[in-house]
């Protein structure tokens, strides 16, 4: 019921907002007007990306002064400024930093995310942004210390979670399975049944269960010509499983 | 692939079309003699629950024991994958 009254609110959101873009000016009464916000920072999150995207296209130079990335960047803060607090301001700092990050302009972004608080839901987002700085660099110091700050102060779980879940995919990439797995289960423990929990808890059943060197989860199962498949009946001979389909 | 290492290395199919009829119109017209399974059920059927393929095609390579040698996203890279799991 929660979840449908959202989706209305949404879509009647969507709908004043196509008419009535003064709206957007006034403080969020409630949830509509939030949804409207949310909706019209999504546009201006969405435009700057196809700008930045069509800049590097072009063969634009990532931290050059031109680069589209800094004038969004401002366009974003400047909005969260004027609307601290709010759902909208929140994709506007993530979004805002991530522009940074892809315009390769490292000592700006970390200005900034120096300024986001723990307790700041942008984190829920940013989070990812500044894995994708360590992965970019192929350096995750500033990323694991970054967010291991963040995960030992924050109260909000499900910014524990999100920053456990890119701590977790960062000491993935350096090899380190045994930290990550550790980071993987705080963060899905974190907050039970959002959207990081459970993307740990994906990755933790790849880990533990699909990793090179383990056994093959076993099955068996009728074919499509009606005889049955068993995998266990193949030990041997080399198997390739083929995941496929006909488009 | 199939008919060049048919013999040493079993080949499964595992589709995720949704669509059953084209599925098995397509085994017979290509003339696909090796194990084909599909439900019908896209990604959420239980083969592809149990090793969770980000799309298609996913390739997994188990040894000789049933061990995962590799995973790969695309066939490319089958026959150096497979050749070193041949030799006794």
């Amino acid at each position: 019921m929660a979840q449908r009254l959202f989706f209305t609110s949404l879509f009647v959101g969507a709908f004043l907002g196509s008419g009535h873009p003064a709206l957007a000016q006034t403080p969020p009464l409630d949830a509509a007007a939030a949804a409207v916000a949310v909706a019209e920072i999504r546009q201006t999150i969405d435009t700057a990306w196809k700008e930045v995207q069509a800049y590097d296209k072009a063969g634009g130079t990532p931290g050059a002064a031109d680069h589209p990335a800094l004038k969004w960047h401002a366009t974003l803060w400047t909005y969260r400024e004027q609307h601290p607090g709010t759902q909208a301001a929140a994709r506007a700092t993530a979004d805002g930093i991530r522009l940074l990050v892809r315009g390769q302009f490292w000592e700006q972004a970390h200005a900034r995310i120096g300024a986001v608080g723990v307790d700041d839901t942008a984190w829920e987002r940013l989070s990812a942004a500044i894995y994708e700085e360590g992965s970019t660099r192929k350096d995750f110091a500033y990323t694991i210390a970054t967010l291991s700050k963040v995960a030992e102060t924050t109260t909000i779980p499900t910014i524990k979670s999100a920053v456990l879940l890119d701590i977790g995919r960062a000491r993935r990439r350096l090899g380190d399975l045994a930290a990550a797995k550790e980071s993987f289960e705080a963060s899905r423990s974190a907050a039970p049944g959002s959207a990081s929990s459970e993307e740990a808890d994906r990755v933790l059943y790849e880990i533990t269960r699909l990793s090179v060197g383990l056994p093959a989860p076993t099955f068996s199962a009728k074919g499509r010509n009606g005889k049955t498949v068993d995998l266990a009946t193949f030990r041997g001979r080399p198997v390739v499983l083929v995941f496929w389909a006909t488009t | 692939m199939n008919a060049r290492y048919g013999k040493d290395v079993v080949f499964v199919g595992i589709s995720v079309d949704i669509n059953l009829d084209r599925l098995d119109t397509f085994i017979k017209d290509k003339g696909i003699s090796w194990a084909q399974l599909g439900d019908g059920k896209e990604f959420s059927g239980p083969i592809p629950m149990l090793y969770r393929p980000n799309g298609t095609p996913t390739l997994y390579v188990l040894d000789r024991a049933g061990k995962i040698v590799k995973r790969l996203d695309s066939a490319e890279k089958i026959e150096e994958t497979v050749q070193p799991l041949l030799s006794p």
